[in-house]
C-alpha cells in the first residue's frame, strides 16, 4: 500500500485515548512524540517487512521526472562479525514506533535535501546470509544531496528506530546486538 | 480493585523478562518501575540502564507519570540494519 500524504492531509497516528485514571490536561509531555511533517508532499510505504524485499521492483519505481540521481543502499547479511561465522540474523522491532519513526526520518531528509523520493524498507524476522536487510533509496536533482540524505537516513534508522538484531553463529550460539556498528 | 501494568520487552531483555508480564501499579515513573524490575531480576542492572521506555508509541522519560493499565514497552539501544 502507497499513501500520499500532504501537510494538508497529515496522518493523525498514534493518536492517544486518555485512560480513565489519567489527568486530561495532557500534563505528562514525552519526550518524543509522533513525527512532524510540514510542508511537500512525501510518498510513505509501509517501512517494516516480514518478506524479502523487492530492491529491484523499488528502485524500479524510484525514478522521478526532477531528479537526475538515485542512490539506493542495500544493506546485506555478511557472513560473519568480529570473526565469527554467522549462521544469519533475526531482526525484532516494535513496530508502531519503528513505523512511526522512519516516516519521521524519511519526511526529514525530504525537507533537508529537497528530495524527489525518499524510501526505506526494513526486514523482520529471519533473513538469511546474502539477503538484503534493509534498502534506502534517495532520488534528488543532483548526486550530492541524493548520497547525504541516503547516508542520513541510514544513520538514524540504525542509531534511533527501535529495531533489534540477532546474531545467530554457526556453531549455535546467538546473541543481540546491542550497538549501531554494523 | 488492584491494577496492573503491563510491560512488554524486546530483543536482549527477553533474555532476562518474558515476553510479556504485569507488575501491579505502585510504580509512578520510570524509575520506580526499574527498581521493581531488578526485584524481578537483578541481572537486567546493565543492559536496563540504557534502555528507553514508551508509552501508547512515545517515549517517554523519567518526568512521565506513570498510571495504572499503562502499557509500557522497554526498549534496549537499537540496532537495525
Amino acid at each position: 500500500m502507497v499513501t500520499t500524504l500532504s501537510s494538508s492531509s497529515r496522518p493523525e497516528v498514534g493518536v492517544r485515548e486518555e485512560a480513565a485514571d489519567r489527568p486530561a490536561s495532557g500534563d505528562n509531555a514525552k519526550a518524543t512524540d509522533r513525527p512532524v511533517f510540514s510542508g511537500g508532499t512525501a510518498i510513505l510505504e509501509p517501512a517494516l517487512s516480514a518478506e524479502p524485499l523487492d530492491m529491484i521492483g523499488m528502485l524500479a519505481r524510484a525514478h522521478h521526472p526532477g531528479a537526475g540521481a538515485v542512490v539506493l543502499f542495500s544493506g546485506e547479511v555478511r557472513d560473519n562479525n568480529k570473526g565469527r561465522p554467522v549462521a544469519w540474523l533475526e531482526y525484532e522491532a516494535y513496530e508502531p514506533l519503528a513505523e512511526k519513526m522512519i516516516a519521521g526520518i524519511l519526511v526529514t531528509a525530504r525537507e533537508k535535501w529537497a528530495l524527489q523520493i525518499a524510501v526505506a524498507r526494513h526486514r523482520l524476522g529471519k533473513v538469511a546470509v546474502g539477503e538484503t536487510a534493509v534498502v534506502v533509496i534517495t532520488a534528488s536533482a543532483h548526486r550530492a544531496a541524493a548520497y547525504a540524505a541516503n547516508q542520513y537516513i541510514i544513520d538514524r534508522i540504525k542509531q534511533e528506530t527501535p529495531i533489534w538484531k540477532c546474531e545467530h553463529y554457526t556453531d549455535g550460539e546467538r546473541e543481540w546486538v546491542n550497538h549501531c556498528n554494523g | 480493585m488492584t491494577k496492573t501494568m503491563k510491560i512488554h520487552v524486546y530483543a536482549g531483555l527477553k533474555d532476562y523478562f518474558q515476553p510479556e508480564f504485569e507488575v501491579e501499579s505502585v510504580v509512578r515513573n520510570t524509575d520506580e518501575l526499574k527498581a521493581v524490575l531488578l526485584t524481578i531480576n537483578g541481572k537486567a542492572d546493565s543492559i536496563l540502564s540504557f534502555c528507553r521506555f514508551a508509552v501508547e508509541e512515545g517515549f517517554i522519560d523519567n518526568e512521565y507519570n506513570l498510571y495504572g493499565h499503562d502499557t509500557i514497552v522497554i526498549i534496549p539501544p537499537g540496532s537495525g540494519g
